[in-house]
């Protein structure tokens, strides 16, 4: 299913991320967990992203773990960078994705290897996500970048990624209307907790034309937030969220993440198309904030 | 200039290791401002390596080592001393060391050709005698005309070409929180030239053969294959 047949019909599309494990998955006896976290989500979001080396941390990679989440049931947005494909292995890998049933992408430039696991590996971005998506839009029209035919076209929904936090936004905005001029059919928004932020960023937007998914990480801890605005590119807690999470003992942090973030979509969600949620392992409180979000 | 930076002693010592009698090349043009391989440099390896027993044949700074044209006049008249060494040890670039190794070459000498230096960019001095920035990549189809001046081939961590990606914060580099974002470096430029449109361009992909290794590059007829 295609995602932008969902915002086609004006629904307020909702999906949720999971990532893949450090390892294999064969022969396993039970699904692996982050199957089973996605499925446990099936009757409350439409999709769920599958990250792909996400944090530049290697792991089962995202063509793999999407398919497996098709394979039970669960619509994927698989999720391609290209920090770690030259322009064949990208294009390869689309034609790859549509062949094994996929119909939603996800395209990103990818976080730095100084970030993750494997700081000494060399980055590839051949391409940048904005080329991505022009080749991607290539495929599907039945060409290759360089401009050969395909025996058969790929047929794939576009997704891009845009940060609303980023300052100048004027810049964003100006990479975020390349993007768009290169095929991208809906956006996922990078976390945002200030509703003046999200604001400002969807009166700028407005007369772009597609339609664009709130993004939010789930606060787990007090830590965690202050982890987020000290190492984690792009994105900031406010100080306000930091201390509500504080206000509590640790037992109390999944009702208050809850309480936060159910608050945080009723205040943004209803200026946006959808909601991405992006839970970290805590996909089990998605129901519960959903339950308080009466504009669903 | 191609910035260098001294190799470990004890990497040169074991890349030495079995040569007694040693002939020292240093570069009196980018290793000399990088302080690292020009004449004084040279004078001071001589004595380290005489400490550890080493003979030290001879020592030679040409002006600009990585060009025949400047090595070849002070290695030549050498040749005998050169014929003398176990080794030559070259404090310079990469390239350095390899004209040196192949004029021994043309002299007709088979010798081991070694270097104490780790080559380590195409850098330009912003401080004299204290910092020097990478700022080109030599990609061969260069984009400065069209982003302020400033590369984002090189300057940018991922090298990005149609804007920044969102890991930007406070103006800062992702990869390196200490590091200018070179995209909000190039928008506000072309903001202070009024030419900020000239984003809008979607930049396609690069051409990766113009700096496909290794170039070579016809002077006369400005050719690069």
């Amino acid at each position: 299913m295609k995602l932008t047949e969902l915002f086609g019909k004006k629904e307020f599309v909702i999906t949720s991320e999971v990532g893949p494990v450090k390892g294999c998955c064969r022969n396993g006896h039970s699904l692996p967990a982050f199957v089973r976290e996605a499925q446990s989500l099936k009757k409350f979001v439409y999709a769920v992203n599958v990250t792909d080396n996400q944090g530049a941390v290697m792991r089962l990679g995202s063509l793999a773990a999407a398919v497996m989440l098709k394979q039970n049931g669960i619509e994927p947005i698989y999720q391609l960078t290209c920090r770690d494909r030259n322009r064949l292995a990208l294009q390869s890998d689309l034609l790859s994705a549509c062949s094994l049933g996929i119909d939603n992408v996800l395209l990103l430039t990818g976080d730095h290897l100084n970030l993750g696991d494997h700081p000494s590996a060399k980055g590839v971005f051949d391409l940048d996500s904005v080329q991505l998506l022009s080749l991607a839009r290539d495929l599907n029209r039945g060409y290759d970048m360089m401009g050969h035919e395909l025996t058969q076209p790929a047929d794939l929904t576009l997704g891009a990624v845009v940060n609303p936090n980023f300052q100048p936004l004027d810049l964003q905005l100006l990479k975020m209307e390349k993007k768009i001029a290169q095929g991208a059919q809906f956006f996922q928004t990078q976390a945002v907790y200030d509703p003046k932020v999200f604001e400002t960023f969807v009166r700028r937007t407005e007369g772009f034309g597609v339609p664009i998914q709130w993004g939010v990480v789930l606060i787990k801890s007090p830590k965690m937030a202050r982890y987020m605005n000290e190492r984690l590119a792009g994105i900031t807690v406010p100080e306000a969220i930091i201390r509500e999470m504080e206000s509590t003992t640790p037992e109390g942090w999944r009702d208050q993440a809850v309480a936060i973030t159910a608050r945080l979509l009723k205040e943004m969600g209803p200026m946006a198309q959808g909601v991405h949620f992006m839970p970290l392992g805590w996909s089990d409180l998605i129901p519960s904030i959903l339950e308080r979000f009466p504009g669903r | 200039m191609i910035a260098t930076t001294k190799k470990p002693y004890t990497e040169v010592l074991e890349a030495l290791a079995g040569y007694r009698r040693l002939g020292l090349v240093g570069c009196d043009g980018c290793a000399k401002v990088c302080l690292t391989g020009g004449s004084d440099e040279v004078a001071a390896m001589a004595q380290d390596l005489k400490a550890q027993g080493k003979d030290i044949v001879f020592e030679a700074t040409p002006e600009r080592t990585c060009n025949v044209a400047k090595a070849n006049p002070v290695l030549e008249p050498l040749k005998e001393k050169i014929k003398e060494a176990d080794a030559l040890l070259v404090l310079g670039c990469g390239g350095a060391v390899q004209i040196t190794r192949l004029l021994t070459e043309e002299y007709g000498l088979t010798l081991p050709v070694k270097t104490g230096l780790n080559s380590v960019g195409h850098m330009d001095t912003v401080i004299p005698g204290k910092v020097a920035l990478e700022q080109c990549q030599e990609c061969g189809d260069c984009v400065l005309n069209d982003t302020g001046g400033i590369c984002p081939v090189t300057k940018c961590a991922k090298g990005l070409l149609n804007g920044p990606c969102g890991g930007s914060e406070n103006g800062k580099c992702e990869a390196a929180p200490d590091r200018d974002c070179a995209w909000i470096l190039i928008f506000h430029r072309l903001t202070a030239l009024g030419e900020v449109d000239r984003l809008r361009q979607f930049v396609a992909a690069k051409d990766h053969r113009k700096a496909a290794k290794p170039r070579t590059l016809y002077i006369q007829e400005g050719r690069v294959a």
